[in-house]
């Protein structure tokens, strides 16, 4: 063991010197002008998005090791942003991307482009995520997530540009769509689709948690601990042409994690969240505004938010979970004479499809149904539409080292052993590994080192069975953000707060109560709250204390200690006195931040984008797949050019109609090769019946030969 | 006419089929591996051969068809210090630095988690007798069929090996490894343990067949050794190959009299042993990260 732990604390050495060679650079943040009175009456809002489906080549972020390389994609991703304007001219911009965690560099990088064109600073921005594990990493403030977050290691700024870019211009285009508007608050529960995954943890909290008293009996403890509430706000803009309300798009808010694809999964996709989405999106422009012919690009928007979904997973089948790679030797050529290398032995190729088949059928299932839910509560908004929604807002960015004492949390962040687990949506390869089978490390969850002092108290911290603290301080706490963004605001009588970090059931409950208490004071009229998770920034998980201390995945990636749920309870409790409007915040709201994002990597190289005459190669059918190999573009082509140019790269046509495109659950376009040009892609389009011809369109114009299924 | 028509278009069809499932994918089964591995002691089958500066260089290509790998390859053992009259040397104490050349071939069947394995290796002598090294008339060939498991912590595997040539007789070896650590992101790392005990059922002089050469002193248990051994890949080329650097620490407990000899007069019953080298590994499987 001896020479295990000689070469243990060599790549920690190294690693820390990796660590020493990236670069920290001090990064401002621009809050909003005053706002100067608009001089007409009631709500304004507006809708706007960009496609933000970055080239294949980066890594999948959100599943860790587990991450693959994205080789092409499924459901686009967009980042959609709705703008609300007060009469006293106060805007708040809400963005939902389809993007796996929030990133105060992105944020403040947008920020800076919307509060220049927009009036919209940091204080009124908020771009929250789905929290889709199939789309890109390497754009977090924090090494460890852009180098840990998928199995391609790296910060890529020309990934960051782009998509603060794309935000920014999604921002935009929903101030040019401003209208007066109306709007309405509800909320709905939903049963069934989601459950606790970390139950054990959350068991422990005091007191015990107790399943709402509309939870169905039939259900398991797992689903009836949730917190099954759909929020949502619901637009209609006034048409300018008619001067009639028409039903527009809708903000809500749900916990749920963005985990319906398997680990396996190696095409960018919006998962569940992009067919919650697009059902509420469909409905709206077919069933309420008639349109006929649908577009590429719905015209409602549907922003489908994250609460407080920490612990909770969607309702998969264990079958959609692909097992995870081994360490086993590797034989290859190793003949009698050489030793055999070791490698992180993948999973076949036949369990890889049957897994990620599995989790396309819960993804469309659970996806479908949540989006039913989500059209059942918007219709009944309908007759609740008002035209006033006060807005305010209150912002600050919190030093978490610095201030670590009076905030109430641990000074050095780290990270636990059992994060090396994975948690129940995506285990990890190493989860339970013991070193010869015997000797724990504690890379499995619930590993809680009840005994310890200091102030992260149950945490087994990184390789500290061996080293103690040296290996997290060296090389785990530097890559880990020093500061947070937290934010309020009163949405007509609604508070929100935005946490940076995935918050558990219990711990949003408990922050939704200290806000509330604030506005029990009299003069108030806000009757409820809502955390909006994953929003500006990422600081992993926040656990209660209690469930800190069973150290399940969550608690083990809730980096300041136990202290960082009530602490964010105080934060968001005292800023919701601090709600204001028409006024501009003091700079101190937006200190400048230090930020660590790791070793640069060139993973995007916008000038190997260059232009190729697509063509058709082949075309075929099995079973009820269709199936073409074609080359279009450049590998290095994002999807959409520019934000606003949203369209169909490929379509599906029989007898002249479109039948499928590429924003379709079941249309898939995987890249062949990364390096070949023009870019070889083959489409599989599972919706295909015998008997009958279909042709492919590329671009809008090149029309291959007729395929018979 | 007829038939030979008919024996012509079956053989077209052979063809097309070994073409379609052969040829075709080539790029993706064909693969080749590249060590260079420096180490202070060669021992083989428990036995040393060689001590001091050593370098062995060796080069396998193989081909992948489904869970079928056929694999050939040949390693070169140098001895790159001069060796006195009375230590370890398979070249002796004359000039020269090659010392022994091993030709091999294999097929390796993997089935799930258990792969069988069989093959043939031929052993080339390069010292020169009189200035006590092993020359060409100790060149030997041996069979080998060897079954292993990949199992979670650990992976047992038993070969047993053939003397077809100047040895003529059976050894055994039977041996086990298990990951200690595994670095989950790239660039990965490894560090594993391993064990493994000799056992000689009939490479000891024959006084019946008294022309055979003979490996052992003795029947039964030659040597039990105990290794640590660390991999790290430092470069993945997607679509091509990686790089690795490895690294090794062995140790040997002696139970044979002739694995214990280390030089003329000379015997230990313990030997360790350190390694480094590098292997670069191109296709196959070696195309995506592992």
């Amino acid at each position: 063991m001896r020479g295990a732990r000689g070469l243990a604390f060599a790549a920690v050495v190294f690693a820390a010197l990796l660590t020493a060679c990236a670069r920290t650079f001090e990064l401002g943040g621009q809050l909003s002008p005053e706002p100067r009175p608009r001089g007409t009456s009631g709500l304004r809002a507006g809708f706007g998005r960009a496609d933000i489906t970055p080239p294949a080549g980066v890594g999948l972020g959100g599943n860790s090791s587990e991450g693959l390389r994205a080789h092409g994609y499924r459901l686009r991703l967009y980042a959609r942003a709705l703008l609300l304007e007060d009469p006293d001219g106060n805007r708040l911009a809400l963005v939902v991307a389809d993007l796996p965690v929030g990133s105060a560099l992105l944020h403040r990088r947008a920020a800076a482009l919307t509060a220049i064109a927009d009036s919209i600073g940091l204080d009124r921005l908020v771009i929250a995520v789905t929290h889709t594990h199939s789309g890109p990493g390497h754009y977090s403030e924090a090494a460890f997530f852009n180098d840990q977050g998928s199995s391609v290691v790296g910060y890529d700024p020309v990934l960051l540009d782009s998509l603060a870019r794309r935000i920014a211009a999604a921002v935009h285009a929903a101030k040019l769509d401003l209208q007066n508007a109306k709007a309405a608050w509800g909320s709905r529960p939903i049963w069934g689709q989601t459950r606790i995954r970390s139950l054990p943890a959350l068991l422990r909290n005091l007191p015990p948690p107790v399943a709402p008293p509309d939870a169905p009996d039939s259900l398991a403890l797992e689903y009836r601990l949730i917190n099954p509430t759909l929020t949502m706000l619901r637009i209609d803009q006034r048409d300018p042409v008619t001067g009639r309300y028409r039903p527009a798009g809708a903000f809500s808010v749900f916990a749920m994690h963005g985990t319906g694809n398997a680990s396996a999964n190696e095409l960018f996709d919006a998962d569940l969240h992009g067919l919650v989405e697009r059902r509420l999106e469909q409905h709206i422009d077919r069933d309420l505004n008639q349109h006929t012919v649908p577009s590429f690009v719905p015209e409602a928007s549907h922003l489908f938010a994250n609460g407080a979904e920490g612990d909770v997973s969607p309702a998969w089948p264990a079958a959609s979970r692909c097992a995870v790679p081994v360490a086993a030797p590797w034989s290859l050529l190793a003949g009698p004479f050489i030793q055999p290398l070791w490698q992180w032995k993948p999973i076949p190729d036949t369990d890889a499809a049957a897994c990620l088949r599995a989790a396309r059928q819960s993804v469309e299932r659970i996806g479908n149904a949540v989006g039913e839910e989500a059209i059942k509560l918007f219709d009944s908004l309908d007759g609740e539409l008002t035209e006033r929604l006060e807005l305010a807002r209150a912002f600050r960015t919190l030093a978490l080292r610095q201030d670590a004492e009076s905030l109430g949390i641990c000074r050095v962040p780290a990270f636990g052993m059992s994060t090396f687990a994975g948690s129940a949506d995506g285990p990890g390869r190493t989860n339970r590994w013991r070193p010869l089978g015997l000797l724990s490390l504690s890379m499995e969850q619930g590993a809680s080192n009840p005994g310890a002092r200091g102030c992260q108290g149950a945490k087994h911290q990184f390789l500290d069975v061996l080293f103690g603290g040296l290996p997290n301080k060296l090389a785990v706490s530097p890559k880990i953000p020093s500061f947070a963004q937290v934010s309020v605001f009163r949405i007509g009588n609604r508070l929100i707060g935005t946490v940076p970090g995935e918050v558990t059931t219990t711990a949003g409950r408990r922050m939704q109560a200290s806000m509330l208490a604030e506005l029990r004071r009299p003069g108030t009229s806000t009757d409820s709250a809502l955390i909006l998770g994953l929003a500006n920034g990422h600081l992993g998980y926040v656990t209660t204390a209690e469930e800190y201390a069973a150290q399940w995945y969550e608690g083990g990636e809730t980096l300041y200690g136990p202290g960082e749920a009530a602490m964010f309870g105080r934060a968001l409790a005292g800023l919701t006195t601090e709600l204001s409007g028409g006024d501009a915040l003091p700079p101190s709201t937006a200190r400048t931040i230090s930020v660590f994002p790791g070793t640069r990597r060139a993973l995007l190289h916008p000038g190997q984008a260059r232009p190729a005459v697509p063509r058709f190669e082949r075309g075929w059918c099995a079973h009820d797949t269709l199936y073409v190999d074609y080359r279009l573009g450049s590998v290095q082509d994002w999807p959409a050019a520019s934000p606003f140019t949203a369209s169909p790269n490929l379509e599906v046509l029989r007898d002249s109609l479109v039948v499928a495109w590429d924003d379709d659950p079941s249309v898939e376009l995987h890249l062949r090769s990364l390096r070949q040009h023009p870019a070889r892609w083959q489409l599989r389009w599972s919706g295909a019946r015998s008997g009958v011809t279909y042709r492919i369109r590329l671009r809008g114009r090149l029309e291959g030969a007729p395929i018979g299924c | 006419m007829v038939e030979d028509a008919s024996q012509l278009t079956a053989i077209h069809r052979g063809l097309w089929f070994l073409l379609w499932a052969g040829v075709g994918p080539l790029h993706a089964q064909a693969s080749a591996r590249f060590d260079v591995t420096t180490s202070n002691r060669y021992v083989w089958h428990g036995l040393s051969r060689a001590a001091g500066v050593l370098l062995q260089p060796s080069l396998a290509v193989g081909y992948q068809f489904h869970g079928l790998t056929l694999a050939s390859g040949l390693v070169r053992h140098y001895e790159l210090d001069r060796a006195s009259p009375d230590e370890l040397s398979e070249l002796g104490s004359g000039t020269g630095h090659l010392g022994e050349d091993n030709l091999w071939g294999q097929v390796d069947f993997a089935l799930g988690t258990v792969w069988l394995r069989s093959g043939f290796a031929r052993y080339l002598f390069h010292g020169v007798v009189p200035q006590g090294g092993s020359g060409p008339l100790r060149n030997t060939a041996e069979t080998y069929l060897a079954v292993g498991v990949a199992i979670a912590y650990l992976n047992p595997q038993l070969e047993a090996w053939w003397d077809v040539d100047r040895v003529k007789g059976g050894f055994l070896r039977a041996s086990v490894s298990s990951p200690v650590m595994g670095w989950p992101f790239a660039p990965f790392f490894f560090v594993a343990l391993d064990g493994e005990v000799g056992l000689n059922l009939g490479q000891a002089p024959d006084p019946a067949q008294p022309d055979n050469l003979a490996n052992f002193s003795d029947r039964g248990l030659t040597h039990t050794a105990l290794g640590l051994n660390s991999s790290f890949r430092v470069r993945h080329w997607p679509g091509l190959g990686s790089a690795s650097i490895n690294l090794g620490l062995r140790g040997q407990l002696n139970l044979d009299d002739a694995t214990r000899y280390d030089g003329i007069g000379r015997t230990r019953h313990v030997i360790a042993w350190l390694s480094a080298g590098v292997t670069l590994l191109l296709g196959g499987e070696a195309r995506t990260v592992r």
